[in-house]
C-alpha cells in the first residue's frame, strides 16, 4: 500500500515526558522498516525550532511525501507541525500526529515495557494513515469583518469598544432590559475604588457615540447557521421583534452568576444573613453609617468561601470544588469601605485561606490594620449561624487562636459567595460550546490559546470562561478583542479541508446524509442524469456523521477516510515483536 | 499629512518572553507590522526554563516552543534578539521614535549554525544563569537545547585587565584560561601570534599584567608571568624548532629594519607573517639588543632568547649581524621599501667625577656586554665594586657584579630607596644577594686614601627638584655629612639615550635625540621610514617595545599595500570594572597565589644560572585557575580556530539603530527576588537551602544533575521542606505584595518531587494557600491527596545541623500553636518576584509612571488594562505586577488590543 511512498518519522523524547515511560529508541527502531518509511528519528524537543529545521532538511533532503510525528496531544503542536511542514515544502495534510504522551506515556506510567509496544502500535497506525495521505487544499472563504459581543456587562462593552477602535463593526446582545451586567448599581469596588455605576455609565455613553457600535438590549440569540468568518444570527428584540445579523466572530461576554445559598447554608434564610450582592444592593445606596431595616449596624460577620471550594458530601453532592478567585479581594476591600464609614463598626472575616493575590494583598493588610478581625476556620469545622434570642450568633472554631471556639454577636452576617457558571441554555443550545469540570465555559487551552473555543470564531470574553475580578474580565474580553481582529483585519480565513466527499458513482441520494449532518452542509443536486448528494464546503465540520449512515459508501471523510481506517486498525494490531 | 513620521514598524513590543510574544503574535495575526526586541540571545522569557506548569503540568516547553517558533517565523514579526532599547521619545504626530542597539554577538549570527563546536572548545566558564547559577556554562555558548534563534554568542563584556594593559598586545587572559584547560600549544601559539619572543618575556618581562590583575585587589595577582614561563618551557621542551616555515604568498615589497632589538624583532615578525620581505640589521655581532647585551643570564637565558629568534627566522626574516646601517638613504639605496629604526638605547650618560681617573671606571653598558657576551667576564672578583645609579639597568649592573666574587657591591644613587626608579623587587632581591644601598646620596669625589685604596666620597642629598612630568631637574646636598665608600671599580648607570646619532639629519631628532614620529602610525617624517621602540620612546621596557614593533609593522604593511593609514590599530573593548569583579568574586574562596620556588640568595649569587625555577604543570594549572575571568571572554580564540564557519568575529562593535514606530508595548518582566537578602533563611550559607526558581532547574528535562540531588553531597533528599513567602507579604525587604504564584509553583515542586523521588517526603509550609485560578483549587487539593504535608505557619530561621540536615524553627498556627522545629534534608525557598526596574527607564525620562511598589501603573486597570499614563505606550504582563502564565498571557493579549486600536487611529489621523 505504500508502494513509492518517502515517509519520515520523528519520535518525541518530550524532555522525558515520553522517554521516561516509553522507550523511544526502541519505537523508531521497530518502525524504521515499515512499509514507505525512509527515515525515523528521535528528537528531545520535536517542537524546538532546532529540530523542526532538521525536519525540515530531511523533508527536502529525502524528498519526503509523508511525516509522521509522534509527540503530544495534537491539541499542542498539530499547527506547529503543520506549519513546519509547510515550511519545508510538504502538503501540511499530509503529516500525521500521533499522540505518544497523553495516550501512551502518561497513561501507562507503570508499564514502560507494555507503553512501548503501545507506542510502535501507535506509531505504525500513523504510518499506515500517512501512506494513504493525499495533498489537500484549504477552502478560503472571505470574512465578515463585523462581530457580535453577547453581554453588555464591562467586559461586552469594553470589548466592543475596542473593536470598535480597530475599525469592525460591532453588534451587542444584552438579554436584560438594561445593558450594564452585573455592576451596573455596584459602588466602590476593589482594587482601585471605581464605581460599577460610574464605569458602566461612561462605556455605555461611549458606545453610543460609536457610529459602528450597534446595542441591542431584551435580546437573545435565537438561531445561528454559518461558519468560522461568516455567521448568520438571529436576534430576538424585545417580545416580537427580530433582526437578522451576518457577523464574522462572536465573543461571549455573557458572565457568571453568584451562587445562592441553600436554605440553612450558613444561615441563609433568616434575617440578617445576606450574601455579599444582596449586602451591596442595600449598603451601597446608603451614604453615613451603616443600616439594616432601618436599625444601625454595630457587628458584622463576613463568612468566606460559601459556594466555593466545597467538598463533596450529602449535603451536597455536586460540590463547586473551585476558587471563586474575586471574593477574598472583594470581601477585603469591603473591610476598608465599611472602615471609611462613620460610627464605630465591628467586623469579623471568618476566612479559610485569604487569597488577596498580588497587589491586592494591600487591601488585605489595610483592612486588617484598620480593625477588621480575621478568623480562620477550617472546611471539616465550618462556622455555624443561630437565631438567638440576643440576635444571629456566629459560633467559628478559630485556628490562629489554638482552635479556640468563638461566638460573635453579629447584626448581620454576609455571606461572601462565589461566581457560578451562567445559567444560559438556549445559547448554549445554538452555540454548542463546551464547559470545564467546573461548569464554566471551556477555552481551546489555558496557557496556549486561552480566548478560543473548539468552534472557530467564537471567543471567551471574561468570567463566563472561570471566575475574574473586573479587571482580569476586561482583560480577558481585550485579549478575545485581540484573536478576534486577528480572524478578521486578514479579509479572510482558511477553512480546514478535511471534510466530506461524495462519491458520485455510488450516490443514489437517499437523504439519509442530510438528515444526519448536524450542520446542514448537505445539499441535493443535479448530476448528470441523476440526483446526488452535495458537500456545502464552507458549512461542514467533517465531523463525519454522515459517513456510516450512508448506504451506499458513498461518503468518506477526507484525511479519515474509510480506507486510511482500515490500514490503521490493521497497522495497530500488527503482533509487536519485542526486542 | 506631510508632517507625519512614516512608521518603520506599527508596534515594537519590548521583550520577548511569554507576554512579548503573545502580544507580538497577536498584533502580526492581526496583520500589524511587529518589531520584537529581546535583549538576551533567546526569545522564550522565564517560562522556558521551567520544568512544568501548573496546574495542567504541560511542560514548560511544550508552552514556549510553539509560541518561540512561531515569533520567530511570522511573516509579521521582525525579530532582534540581544538588542536593547536605548530610548524611546514621543513625537508630535504620536507616533513614537526609538534609539537601540544590536550587541555584538562576536558570532556572524547570520553564518552561524548552532553546531556547538565553539562551546566545546571554549576555555572560559560562567556561571550559568540559565540554570540559576548552579553549573557553569562557557562563554562561547547558545543559551538553552529550545534556544530561539538557535546561534551561539559569546558573552564579553569588557576587555580583562591585563590584556587591556599589555602595551606588547599579548593577551594573558588568554593563555592563562587555555592553561587553565591544560592547552599548553595553544597557549603558546596564542602568544606567539601576538609577540614572538615568548620566552624572554617569560623571564625578564616586567610583567604590567600583573600589576593590573584583578585579583591582586583580593589575595595577590594571578602569576602571570611564571605561567607563561611553564607554558613555553612546556613547548620549546617538544619544539626546539619552530614548526613553520615562510608564510605562502611572498610579497615583493622589502622592508629593512634597523635593529634586532624587541621592536625591531617583532616588527619583521609581523611584517613577514604578511609575505614581506624583512631584512634586520644589527650591529653587533649576536642579534638580540638589549635582550642580549643588556639583561644577565641570570634573568635571560641566552639559549632561550636564540630560540625565541627562530620564531622570527623561521619565517624568512634574514639577520645580517655585524652591519651597522650608516644612513636611511643608503637603505633607500639598496631597494628597500620601508625602513623601521627599532635602534634602542644604548648609549650611557656620563657625568662628571672629580678624580674619576683614580679609580677602574667604566659605563653600564660596556660593563653589561662584556658581561653578557663577551669572551670572558670582567676581572672584578674580589674587589670592591661600586654602580652609580638607581635604575633598573644599575640593579642588573650589581647584581652581576655580585655573582662574579666581588668583595663588595654597593649601589649609589641620589634617591631615597623607596624613591628609585628600580622596580621594587630588583632592590628587594638586591639587598638579599648582600649588595648595600647608598640612597640618597650624590657623588663627591673618587680619592685614595693613605694605603692607596680608591674611595667614592658622596654627600647627602637634602632636596631633589622635579619637573612636572616628575623628572629630576636638579638637586642639593648637605655640606658635612661626607661618607666614604671603598670603590675599586666604579660602574656609571645613571641613564641611557637613543642610539640615533647616525641618522641626527635624516630624522631631525627630538632634542633628547629620540625619533619624532606620528603617535597613531609611528611614521616618520618621511613616509617610508617607521621608527619605533626605546629610540623613539626614551627608556622603557620590553613589551612597550614590542607593542611598539608591532603597531610599525601593521601600518607599514597597509603603506606597502597602499592602504590608508588612516585606521586604528586595534579596536578594543573598555577595561573591565575591577570594583564589580572584586565584590562579585566576595564568595570565591581565599587562594594565595603560588609561590615560585627560588634558590636562596647565598646559592643564587654563585654563578649565573637563573635562580627562579618552572612552575610544575599541576602548579601552573592552578595558579591560572585562580583567574576570575574578567569581563567574561578571554579571547583564547580556541572558538575562531574550530568554528567551521569562520563566524566568529572579535571587531564586532554595537550596532546604533533609530526608527520610527506607531505604539510601543513593554514586556520586559520581572526580577526574582535574591533569598540571600533574607540572611535567617540561610539560602547561601547553607547547600542544601535552594531557591524555587533552582528547584524548577532541578526538575526540568534539560536540568543540570539529571536528577533532583542536594547540593551539599549529591544524595537525593528523603524529606524536603518548601518554605512559602520568602520576600513576599514581607515588609522586612519592602515587598509587601503577595507573588501571586509562590504557593502555585510550590505545589507543582511538591508534585513533581514526589513523581521524581517517590519516596521522600514533602512539606509545605505557608501562610494563606493561594490556589485561585482555574484548575488552580483541585491542582491544590490534588497534591493534598498525593500525601503532600500542609503546615501553616511562618518559618522564622533555618539552622544547618549535622550532615547538612537543616532545622526549621516555625510558628505553627493550626493544631495547638506555639513555636516549633523540624528536621529536613533540604528546603527549597519559594522566592518573592520585583518590579524590573528597567523597563522604566524604556521611556526616556521620567515620564512613565510607576505605581508604589515601582511596576510599571495602569492609572485605569479596571477598564484599562494594559494602559499607562503615555498614551500609545502600553504594558503587557508582568510589568505591572506579578502573575502566572495564563494571567500574563491574557494581559499580553489585552494590550496588543490596544495597541492596535492606538495604531488604528494613527492611520486614520
Amino acid at each position: 500500500m505504500a508502494i513509492g511512498r518517502k515517509i519520515g518519522v520523528f519520535i518525541c523524547h518530550c524532555g522525558g515526558n515520553i522517554s521516561d515511560y516509553v522507550d523511544v529508541k526502541a519505537v523508531a527502531e521497530a518502525v524504521a522498516n515499515e512499509p514507505g518509511v525512509v527515515v525515523s528519528k528521535n528528537h528531545m524537543f520535536t517542537c524546538s525550532d532546532a529540530a523542526q529545521q532538521e525536519m525540515i532538511d530531511d523533508i527536502q533532503g529525502l524528498e519526503l511525501d509523508g511525516l509522521v510525528i509522534a509527540s503530544c496531544s495534537p491539541k499542542l503542536h498539530m499547527f506547529t507541525f503543520r506549519d513546519m511542514a509547510e515550511r519545508g515544502g510538504i502538503n501540511k495534510y499530509q503529516y500525521v500526529h500521533v499522540n505518544l504522551r497523553e495516550q501512551c506515556s502518561w497513561a501507562h506510567t507503570n508499564d514502560k515495557t507494555g507503553a512501548t509496544e503501545k507506542g510502535i502500535a501507535l506509531v505504525r497506525a500513523g504510518i499506515a494513515k500517512a501512506s494513504l495521505s493525499v495533498p489537500l487544499t484549504a477552502l478560503r472563504v472571505d470574512t465578515i469583518p463585523k462581530v457580535l459581543v453577547i453581554g453588555a456587562g464591562i467586559s461586552g462593552l469594553r470589548g466592543a469598544l475596542a473593536l470598535s477602535d480597530m475599525g469592525l463593526s460591532v453588534f451587542i446582545a444584552e438579554k436584560e432590559k438594561d445593558a450594564g451586567g452585573t455592576v451596573k448599581n455596584w459602588g466602590r469596588m476593589a482594587p482601585d475604588d471605581q464605581h460599577g455605576s460610574e464605569i458602566v455609565k461612561n462605556l455605555l455613553d461611549e458606545v453610543k457615540r460609536r457610529d459602528n457600535i450597534m446595542l441591542y438590549t431584551d435580546a437573545e440569540m435565537i438561531a445561528k447557521s454559518g461558519y468560522i468568518g461568516d455567521f448568520k444570527v438571529t436576534l430576538r428584540v424585545g417580545e416580537h421583534d427580530s433582526v437578522e445579523l451576518q457577523v464574522g466572530a462572536m465573543l461571549i461576554a455573557t458572565g457568571f452568576d453568584s451562587y445562592e445559598p441553600q436554605q440553612g447554608e450558613f444561615g441563609y434564610g433568616l434575617d440578617g444573613v445576606v450574601t455579599l450582592p444582596q449586602f451591596r444592593d442595600f449598603a451601597d445606596q446608603q451614604d453615613g453609617e451603616l443600616t439594616y431595616n432601618g436599625k444601625p449596624v454595630k457587628n458584622v460577620a463576613f463568612v468566606y468561601c460559601v459556594g466555593s471550594r466545597q467538598k463533596k458530601t450529602e449535603a451536597c453532592p455536586e460540590p463547586n470544588q473551585y476558587c471563586s478567585r474575586y471574593c477574598c479581594n472583594a470581601g477585603t476591600h469591603m473591610a476598608v469601605c465599611l472602615e471609611d464609614r462613620p460610627g464605630d463598626l465591628n467586623q469579623y472575616h471568618l476566612y479559610r485561606d485569604i487569597r488577596t493575590y498580588g497587589h491586592n494583598e494591600t487591601i488585605y493588610e489595610e483592612a486588617r490594620t484598620r480593625g477588621a478581625v480575621f478568623m480562620r476556620y477550617q472546611d471539616t469545622e465550618a462556622p455555624t449561624v443561630a437565631d438567638t434570642a440576643d440576635g444571629l450568633v456566629v459560633t467559628v472554631k478559630d485556628q490562629l487562636m489554638g482552635g479556640e471556639e468563638v461566638e460573635i454577636q453579629a447584626d448581620l452576617v454576609v455571606l461572601i459567595t462565589g461566581m457560578v457558571p451562567k445559567k444560559n441554555e438556549t445559547l448554549m443550545n445554538l452555540l454548542k460550546l463546551p464547559v470545564s469540570k467546573d461548569g464554566f465555559l471551556n477555552e481551546l487551552h489555558i496557557k496556549l490559546r486561552p480566548v478560543e473555543t473548539v468552534i472557530d470564531g467564537v471567543f471567551l470574553a471574561g468570567s463566563a470562561q472561570s471566575p475574574k475580578t473586573m479587571a482580569e474580565s476586561v482583560g480577558a474580553s481585550l485579549a478575545a478583542v485581540s484573536k478576534a481582529g486577528g480572524l478578521l483585519m486578514k479579509g479572510f480565513v482558511d477553512l480546514e479541508p478535511l471534510i466530506a466527499r461524495v462519491d458520485t458513482d455510488k450516490c443514489l441520494w437517499c437523504d439519509e446524509c442530510l438528515k444526519a449532518c448536524p450542520y446542514g452542509a448537505i445539499e441535493k443536486i443535479h448530476h448528470g442524469e441523476k440526483e446526488v448528494a452535495f458537500v456545502v464546503k464552507s458549512l461542514c465540520k467533517g465531523e463525519g456523521a454522515c459517513v456510516p449512515i450512508c448506504p451506499h459508501d458513498a461518503l468518506d471523510v477526507e484525511g479519515y477516510t474509510d480506507q486510511q481506517i482500515t490500514a490503521m486498525i490493521d497497522a495497530c494490531s500488527k503482533e509487536v515483536v519485542p526486542a | 499629512m506631510s508632517d507625519k513620521n512614516d512608521m518603520d514598524y506599527d508596534v515594537m513590543v519590548v521583550g520577548a518572553g511569554t507576554a512579548g510574544m503573545e502580544a507580538s503574535l497577536s498584533l502580526g495575526d492581526m496583520g500589524y507590522n511587529v518589531l520584537l526586541v529581546e535583549k538576551d540571545p533567546s526569545i522564550g522569557g522565564r517560562t522556558i526554563l521551567l520544568s512544568k506548569v501548573f496546574p495542567t503540568l504541560d511542560c514548560a516547553s511544550c508552552i514556549s516552543t510553539p509560541k518561540m517558533a512561531q515569533s520567530l517565523h511570522h511573516p509579521n514579526i521582525t525579530l532582534m534578539t540581544y538588542s536593547e532599547v536605548d530610548a524611546v521619545t514621543k513625537n508630535a504626530d504620536g507616533t513614537f521614535h526609538v534609539n537601540m542597539h544590536k550587541k555584538p554577538t562576536y558570532v556572524d549570527q547570520t553564518t552561524c549554525t548552532g553546531c556547538g563546536q565553539c562551546e566545546s572548545v571554549c576555555t572560559v566558564p560562567i556561571p550559568d544563569e540559565y540554570n540559576y547559577n548552579m553549573i557553569a556554562r562557557r562563554a562561547a555558548h547558545i543559551p538553552f537545547p529550545q534556544a530561539i534563534p538557535k546561534k551561539a554568542v559569546i558573552s564579553r563584556s569588557a576587555q580583562p585587565p591585563c590584556t587591556h594593559t599589555c602595551p606588547a598586545g599579548v593577551k594573558p587572559s588568554g593563555f592563562v584560561s587555555l592553561v587553565r584547560a591544560g592547552k599548553y600549544e595553544e597557549g603558546f601559539k596564542l602568544h606567539l601570534a601576538d609577540a614572538p619572543l615568548v620566552g624572554s618575556l617569560s623571564r625578564a618581562c616586567y610583567a604590567p599584567c600583573e600589576g593590573e590583575c584583578t585579583r591582586d585587589e583580593m589575595e595577590g595577582s594571578v602569576n602571570i608571568r611564571a605561567i607563561k614561563r611553564f607554558m613555553v618551557d612546556w613547548y620549546y621542551d617538544r619544539h626546539p624548532e619552530p614548526d613553520y616555515g615562510p608564510v605562502e604568498t611572498q610579497l615583493d615589497s622589502k622592508v629593512a629594519i634597523i635593529g634586532s632589538g624587541p621592536g625591531g624583532l617583532t616588527a619583521a615578525f609581523h611584517l613577514a607573517k604578511q609575505g614581506h620581505q624583512v631584512t634586520v640589521y644589527e650591529a653587533e655581532p649576536q642579534a638580540g639588543g638589549m635582550l642580549r647585551h643588556g639583561m644577565p643570564a641570570y634573568r635571560m637565558p641566552k639559549s632561550l632568547l636564540d630560540r625565541d629568534i627562530k620564531n622570527i627566522t623561521a619565517l624568512g626574516v634574514e639577520i645580517k649581524t655585524n652591519t651597522t646601517v650608516e644612513s636611511i638613504s643608503s637603505l633607500k639605496e639598496a631597494g628597500y621599501d620601508a625602513v623601521f629604526v627599532g635602534v634602542g638605547n644604548q648609549n650611557p650618560r656620563i657625568i662628571p667625577i672629580t678624580g674619576n681617573d683614580l679609580t677602574d671606571m667604566t659605563d653600564c653598558m660596556n660593563f653589561l656586554r662584556e658581561t653578557n657576551v663577551g669572551e670572558e667576564l670582567p676581572d672584578i672578583e674580589d674587589k670592591d665594586f661600586v654602580v652609580l645609579g638607581g635604575g633598573n639597568v644599575a640593579l642588573d649592573v650589581a647584581r652581576a657584579a655580585v655573582r662574579m666574587g666581588t668583595k663588595s657591591v654597593s649601589i649609589v644613587c641620589l634617591e631615597e630607596q623607596d624613591k628609585m626608579p628600580a622596580l621594587d623587587f630588583e632592590v628587594r632581591e638586591a639587598l638579599e644577594e648582600g649588595i648595600t644601598i647608598y640612597a640618597g646620596v650624590s657623588t663627591k669625589r673618587i680619592f685614595k686614601d693613605e694605603s692607596g685604596k680608591s674611595k667614592l666620597e658622596v654627600l647627602k642629598v637634602d632636596k631633589i627638584d622635579f619637573d612636572e612630568n616628575g623628572r629630576m631637574t636638579g638637586f642639593s646636598t648637605a655640606e658635612g655629612t661626607e661618607q666614604q665608600i671603598d670603590a675599586d671599580v666604579v660602574v656609571m648607570a645613571v641613564g641611557l639615550s637613543p642610539s640615533t646619532i647616525p641618522f641626527e639629519d635624516e630624522l631631525a631628532l627630538n632634542g633628547n635625540k629620540t625619533i619624532p614620529v606620528n603617535a597613531q602610525t609611528l611614521q616618520t617624517a618621511d613616509p617610508m621610514v617607521f621608527a619605533g621602540g626605546d629610540a623613539v620612546l626614551g627608556p622603557s621596557i620590553i613589551v612597550e617595545a614590542m607593542g611598539q614593533g608591532r603597531k610599525a609593522a601593521f601600518y607599514i604593511d597597509r603603506m606597502l599595500k597602499g592602504e590608508s593609514l588612516e585606521v586604528g590599530f586595534e579596536t578594543e573593548l573598555e577595561m573591565a570594572d575591577k570594583d564589580e569583579i572584586v565584590s562579585c568574586s566576595s564568595k570565591c574562596s581565599t587562594v594565595a597565589p603560588t609561590a615560585l620556588r627560588e634558590l636562596e640568595p647565598h646559592k643564587r649569587i654563585q654563578s649565573f644560572e637563573a635562580y627562579e625555577e618552572t612552575m610544575t604543570e599541576s602548579e601552573a594549572r592552578d595558579s591560572a585557575n585562580r583567574c576570575l575571568g574578567c569581563g567574561d571572554c578571554s579571547q583564547c580564540r580556541e572558538c575562531v580556530n574550530v568554528c567551521p564557519g569562520d563566524c566568529i568575529n572579535f571587531d564586532m562593535s554595537p550596532d546604533n539603530l533609530e526608527m520610527t514606530v506607531g505604539s510601543v508595548i513593554i514586556s520586559t518582566g520581572y526580577e526574582i527576588l535574591d533569598p540571600a537578602g533574607k540572611e535567617l533563611m540561610g539560602y547561601g550559607k547553607y547547600p542544601n537551602v535552594i531557591s524555587g526558581p533552582q528547584m524548577d532547574r532541578l526538575l526540568a528535562p534539560t536540568r543540570p544533575y539529571n536528577g533532583v540531588l542536594r547540593p551539599s553531597d549529591g544524595k537525593e533528599p528523603e524529606s524536603i521542606a518548601i518554605v512559602l513567602c520568602n520576600g513576599s507579604r514581607d515588609h522586612t525587604v519592602c515587598n509587601p505584595l503577595c507573588c501571586r504564584i509562590g504557593c502555585m509553583y510550590s505545589a507543582k515542586h511538591a508534585q513533581l518531587v514526589m513523581g521524581a523521588l517517590p519516596m521522600a517526603d514533602v512539606t509545605i509550609y505557608y501562610i494563606d494557600f493561594r490556589a485561585f485560578g482555574k484548575g488552580y483549587d483541585e491542582f491544590y487539593e490534588q497534591s493534598k491527596g498525593m500525601g503532600v504535608e500542609y503546615t501553616k505557619g511562618k518559618v522564622a530561621r533555618i539552622d544547618e545541623i549535622e550532615g547538612g540536615n537543616l532545622k526549621l524553627h516555625y510558628e505553627d498556627m493550626e493544631g495547638e500553636g506555639g513555636l516549633k522545629e523540624a528536621e529536613h534534608d533540604m528546603v527549597v525557598l519559594t522566592v518573592g518576584f520585583l518590579p524590573n526596574l528597567e523597563s522604566l527607564k524604556i521611556f526616556k525620562g521620567s515620564e512613565l509612571e510607576a505605581d508604589e511598589f515601582a511596576y510599571i501603573k495602569e492609572p485605569d486597570a479596571t477598564s484599562e488594562p494594559g494602559r499607562t499614563n503615555i498614551e500609545g505606550l502600553f504594558a503587557a504582563g508582568t510589568v505591572i505586577g506579578a502573575r502566572d502564565i495564563p494571567d500574563t498571557v491574557l494581559h499580553a493579549c489585552a494590550s496588543s488590543a490596544q495597541a492596535a486600536g492606538y495604531v488604528q487611529k494613527m492611520r486614520k489621523a
